[in-house]
């Protein structure tokens, strides 16, 4: 860009200071309009542990009509805002039928046009910043294939989101983990971690244990579950006592690898996978020691078990 | 196909009062032979039968209970007929210990998980196939023609009962590829699926996604009936191909294979759109008609594994709401209304009858 370091460095306090200043078009601006309005959403979000369910249900209902209302808006004014248009389309909290049949003709309207590819030459798309509301966008159709028991549809869209960036900028190879497991494909499961350099995390511990449950290989399910609950910060707890995530809004929230945050989130995103193989919580639940550790993990952070 | 007690009773006591009468003159053969059906409704005990036979007419009994009555049965009446199944399955273990049949309903009542009844079936398989083999061999040496055929067939049920069980639990636990393993080991002993394992298949193909596999077994079982080879697919196949078109967003086909079960099948927009849940068949699966409005009802029961699959939110699973709103928009009215003032004066209380 030819400037220097230091003064690169202070050219992002100054954005970062007073963005205003520093936009000039149409497009920026929306952005930064529904940055802010992610900020508030999460928020709000924040005393919902304090609520009762309906008191939690009337205030989570109110903010997502807020959400989706203002985002029309936005939209409305610039339709380019793929977020935006993204973000409505979650706020609108429809069943994931529905939310997926609006994701996918989002899609097809977008496919093939400016920004779903890499224009930065450096092979991978997540690094071309007007690349990433297309990235996010698969991301979602994966949430939502998955969440209406589309695997094979969750697991293209991560693959397509993989082949635009082969870092993985958005995290796609998590459903995509879970995605196989549910179908049984083991070959597919080792071939994705093989991919990531067996870099694991809490989807691919979980996703492990699912897969040989399903096919049937106890004494290595049994294994792949101690060393899930090993690995994972309190991942017996985690399996055991799933805890109720609400909808991502727009993302998956970034937690570190392996920590007990990170597992919530894998469990809550496996839900129905789980649901599928209905013995398996209680199997689980039966292991040597596995009961036990989440046990201890609840006393040590005052959690109900 | 599958199987029904009842005749498998009457065809094992037939064959052995038949080759008892070998050596006979014909006319008086057929004198005899023609005492043989009032004889098995009225004085059973006059008939010559080992004690495997009366362990399997005990056998019998039970599953009618258990399979046909209770389903329909309430309250204090369930309990009376629990005690008697129960007690019926275990006088058929006493008098002859490998009663496999017996011995695996008896287990279904004490073992609650799926898991755990799964492990004990697929455990014990091998055990039962050996024994099922001897006994076909036994019959294979002892009778001639075509009364060697059918009795060594009978031999190797309990055998394609168990796995047929062992597969359709599988499914039930999520574990496809290890139910399709079970299929394709029926299919291989006994070509003409009598366990009709390829309903049980189709379910699996669907759950994994796989449209190559299921468009193979479609090819493989085409011709196993004469009366499904002509006629449209049956209910278990056309509701996975139809799962797999809403798995891969093709709507609009899903609907077209939809409509289709629909004309394939009395008031089947009616029972697509109630999606009830059966009791699954203890004995085995229930026998019904090709094509009859209860194959329609058993083959969504045991759907309910792609029915419910998903996020939903009013407990119905993805393809399950789909369905009951299309089914809603296909059904004549009278239809969905009858059957929902049939569900509320069950729910009432008032007919005791069932279907």
């Amino acid at each position: 860009m030819g400037l220097s370091q230091s003064a690169y460095a202070e050219l992002l306090l100054a954005v970062r200071k007073n963005p205003e200043e520093f936009i000039d078009n149409r497009e920026d601006a929306t952005f930064l309009a529904l940055g802010r309005l992610l900020d508030k959403f999460a928020e709000d979000r924040e005393g919902d542990d304090l609520l009762e369910d309906d008191e939690f249900a009337t205030a989570r209902a109110k903010r997502m009509g807020k959400l989706s209302i203002a985002c029309e808006k936005i939209t409305k004014a610039c339709p380019t805002c793929v977020d935006a248009r993204v973000v409505q389309i979650i706020a609108s909290d429809k069943d994931p039928d529905v939310e997926l049949g609006l994701l996918l003709d989002l899609r097809d309207e977008l496919a093939g046009g400016p920004w779903t590819s890499d224009t930065t030459g450096t092979g991978d798309a997540w690094n071309d910043v007007f690349a990433r509301p297309w990235l996010r966008l698969l991301s979602r159709i994966q949430f939502a294939a998955l969440d209406s028991g589309r695997y094979r549809m969750c697991d293209e869209a991560g693959e397509n989101a993989l082949s635009l960036s082969p870092a993985d900028g958005v995290g796609a190879r998590r459903a995509c983990a879970l995605s196989r497991a549910r179908l049984e494909d083991e070959e597919g499961l080792n071939r994705l971690e093989a991919r990531f350099s067996h870099r694991g995390d809490s989807w691919f511990a979980l996703s492990r244990v699912i897969l040989l449950y399903k096919l049937g290989r106890m004494t290595a399910a049994r294994r792949a579950l101690r060393g899930m609950c090993s690995l994972c910060d309190g991942g017996a707890y985690a399996l055991l006592r799933p805890i109720l995530i609400d909808t991502y809004m727009p993302d998956r929230p970034q937690y570190a690898p392996y920590s007990f945050e990170e597992a919530t989130l894998a469990v809550h995103e496996a839900d129905p996978i789980i649901l599928d193989v209905p013995d398996f919580a209680l199997w689980a639940e039966r292991q040597e020691d596995i009961a036990s550790a989440g046990k201890s993990f609840a006393e040590e952070h005052g959690l109900d078990w | 196909m599958s199987f029904d007690p009842s005749r498998e009773d009457y065809q094992r006591l037939a064959l052995r009062f038949v080759s008892q009468l070998d050596g006979t003159d014909p006319l008086r053969a057929a004198r005899e032979f023609a005492t043989f059906g009032r004889r098995f409704a009225q004085d059973r005990d006059s008939l010559p039968q080992t004690d495997e036979d009366r362990a399997f007419h005990l056998v019998s009994l039970a599953a009618t209970i258990i399979d046909y009555d209770l389903p329909f049965s309430r309250g204090g009446t369930s309990q009376d007929l629990l005690k008697r199944a129960r007690s019926l399955l275990n006088e058929a273990i006493s008098l002859d210990p490998r009663c496999y049949d017996a011995i695996r309903m008896l287990r279904a009542a004490d073992i609650p998980s799926f898991d755990l009844y799964y492990k004990f079936l697929e455990e014990a398989a091998d055990e039962v196939g050996a024994h099922c083999r001897e006994q076909r061999d036994l019959m294979l040496a002892t009778h001639e023609g075509d009364r060697a055929v059918l009795a060594s067939k009978i031999a190797m049920h309990p055998y394609l009962r168990w796995l047929g069980m062992q597969a359709s639990k599988a499914v039930i636990c999520g574990r496809n590829r290890q139910a399709i393993g079970v299929c394709d080991r029926l299919l291989e002993l006994d070509p003409d699926d009598t366990a009709d394992a390829r309903f049980t298949a189709a379910i699996a193909y669907a759950k994994l996604e796989d449209e190559d596999g299921l468009d193979a077994l479609a090819r493989r079982t085409r011709r196993l009936s004469i009366e499904r080879a002509r006629g449209p697919e049956d209910a278990w196949m056309q509701i996975a191909r139809m799962s797999l078109l809403f798995k891969q967003y093709r709507m609009a086909e899903a609907r077209r294979q939809l409509e289709t079960l629909c004309n394939t099948y009395p008031y089947a927009a009616a029972t697509i759109f109630l999606q009830h849940e059966l009791p699954d068949g203890v004995f085995y699966r229930l026998a019904v008609p090709p094509y009859s409005e209860d194959e329609l009802i058993v083959a969504c029961s045991e759907a309910t594994v792609l029915f419910q699959e998903g996020r939903a939110r009013f407990g119905h699973g993805s393809l399950g709401t789909w369905l009951a709103e299309r089914a809603k928009e296909l059904a004549p009215k009278e239809d969905i209304d009858a059957l929902v003032a049939r569900e509320d004066s069950e729910l009432n209380g008032d007919s005791g009858e069932g279907r």
